[in-house]
């Protein structure tokens, strides 16, 4: 890991569509820590997606830098061990950060089961048996371990983006990146999906996750990020954001959604 | 005008329609194999994102330029480029052009073994006959194969690439399985015309279903009957297969049902 303690550190980090005219990032520089809970709340084209699906390069950026376990991922050429100049394996530190998906993406071909072990066995060349082991006990956790055999149709959307929680654990990321993972729900299942979200919290994983919830933000939380227009006007504890904000775009946000 | 007596001379030939009909379905067999691999590398040119003078996008520092030649250069994909050409040509002239093009001129010259495939398959006939229905059929199949991976959503590519699956993985067991299943009708469709279409080698000599009537109309000289049977046994061959495709269809939907 990086001498710095940090797990991820973003600096000066933009993103431009149609030459510059719009800035979806617009210099943001951000880090965590592991065990960090960062929870990013804003207006609707804020930037606040985008900032998360640079994070493991989903969006490439303009410009600026990602530095992910002590690696720049944004760099085409990284340094190894020897100092010897090798072509970045992007697809490695993508492995170390699980990612949950505002309409869940389950592959629509393949079992709960499949779908979960895909990437064990291919990526990281796991044994079918022990991939389908891990995913059972994992599945079990989140209460869908009767469900592992049913095809994504035939599950609510609270247990489809349970699963699809649980496909990104499967490859024990070191950080979860969760993308407003609970838009899409009809409000009845909104708490089975931050119930999981607050025990993976508890249990010391480092998170970044975009939402809306203000409650989640405020509870589970342990620093939270406020963007608009590409900017990252505010960040500090829950409570300097949600009870002490500063900038006036904050308070007026706020006012708006609390 | 068709009469008993025509049918009972053309059965006398009845041969000559087993030998059209080997050599009819070696023909569409080898045209679907060979077809169905060029589209296919034909598709993956398209949607293919290698752009080689892609460093010319940014300036010494490392920054995107504005625009200019430049810009336009490093978004080239030449692989793109070449595919589109391919396909538009070969989709806007006529296969008996082309048919005679390949026979003429690119295997003008180009000693072939003389042999006879199954004891009576002029080689040297057949494989022109084969290059010319397969560089046609790739051309259209890529195109539905290429419309395929472009209707499955981008979520799914986002998923998989976010698990650490390489781009061949993803479209491996994420992408072309979802894709083949919804484009099997088209896919059966263009087997079928194969099939059909395979009877202009005749042109070239290939002794397929259609060399076997002429044959027969220059024995008997009589045309409507050996024209009825051949009718008949390409129906043979052409409505099984769209049965069979529709068959693999329903068995690969289940993902679908709740």
């Amino acid at each position: 890991m990086a001498t710095s303690g940090k797990l991820i550190e973003v600096q000066h980090l933009k993103k431009y569509y149609h030459k510059g005219k719009i800035k979806a990032l617009d210099d943001v520089s951000v880090e965590s820590y592991p065990g960090d809970v960062m929870v990013v709340i804003g207006p609707s084209g804020s930037g606040k997606s985008t900032l998360l699906r640079s994070l493991n390069l989903l969006e490439e950026p303009t410009d600026g830098s990602i530095i992910f376990e002590g690696v720049d991922i944004t760099k085409k050429k990284v340094r190894n061990a020897k100092g010897k100049l090798v072509k970045l394996n992007l697809d490695q530190h993508r492995q170390k950060m699980g990612m949950v998906f505002q309409h869940f993406n389950l592959f629509p071909h393949m079992t709960v089961l499949d779908n979960l072990t895909l990437a064990p066995i291919q990526v990281k060349k796991m044994n079918k048996a022990d991939a389908e082991a891990k995913a059972m006990a994992l599945l079990d956790r989140v209460g869908l371990a009767d469900r592992a055999g049913a095809y994504p149709i035939q599950l609510s959307g609270g247990q489809k983006q349970r699963v699809a929680i649980v496909r990104a654990l499967c490859m024990e990321p070191d950080v979860m990146l969760f993308d407003e993972p609970t838009s899409a729900l009809d409000p009845e299942m909104v708490g089975e999906v931050l119930d999981v979200m607050k025990e993976l919290a508890r249990e010391g994983m480092t998170m970044v996750v975009v939402t809306h919830e203000m409650g989640f933000a405020r509870e589970v939380g342990n620093r939270v990020l406020f963007m608009a227009d590409g900017k990252l006007l505010e960040q500090g504890t829950p409570e300097d954001i949600f009870v002490h904000p500063q900038h006036p775009r904050l308070q007026e946000f706020l006012a708006k959604v609390l | 005008m068709l009469s008993a007596k025509g049918f009972q001379a053309t059965w006398k030939y009845i041969e000559l329609f087993k030998q059209g009909l080997i050599c009819t379905l070696s023909l569409s067999a080898l045209t679907v194999i060979f077809g169905f691999l060029l589209a296919l590398v034909l598709a993956l040119c398209r949607l293919s994102d290698i752009r080689p003078f892609r460093f010319l996008a940014t300036d010494r520092e490392g920054h995107l330029r504005p625009q200019g030649f430049l810009l336009s250069l490093s978004r080239l994909k030449p692989l793109d480029v070449l595919a589109t050409v391919y396909v538009e040509v070969f989709r806007a002239t006529p296969m008996l052009v082309q048919l005679f093009i390949i026979y003429h001129i690119v295997f003008h010259g180009v000693p072939l073994p003389k042999f006879k495939l199954f004891g009576f398959i002029r080689f040297d006939r057949f494989l022109p006959g084969v290059v010319a229905l397969a560089l046609n059929s790739g051309a259209y199949l890529s195109e539905i194969i290429r419309a395929g991976i472009q209707s499955i959503d981008g979520g799914q590519t986002e998923a998989a690439r976010s698990l650490g699956l390489t781009q061949m993985q993803n479209m491996r067991f994420v992408v072309l399985p979802q894709a083949v299943k919804n484009i099997l009708p088209a896919i059966a469709n263009e087997f079928v015309t194969i099939i059909k279409e395979s009877s202009i080698c005749y042109t070239i000599g290939v002794q397929e279903i259609m060399y076997a009537v002429n044959a027969i109309k220059g024995a008997t000289f009589s045309i409507g009957e050996p024209l009825i049977v051949s009718a008949a046994v390409y129906f043979c061959l052409t409505f099984p297969t769209s049965k069979i495709i529709a068959y693999f269809e329903r068995r690969m939907s289940r993902g679908d049902k709740r």
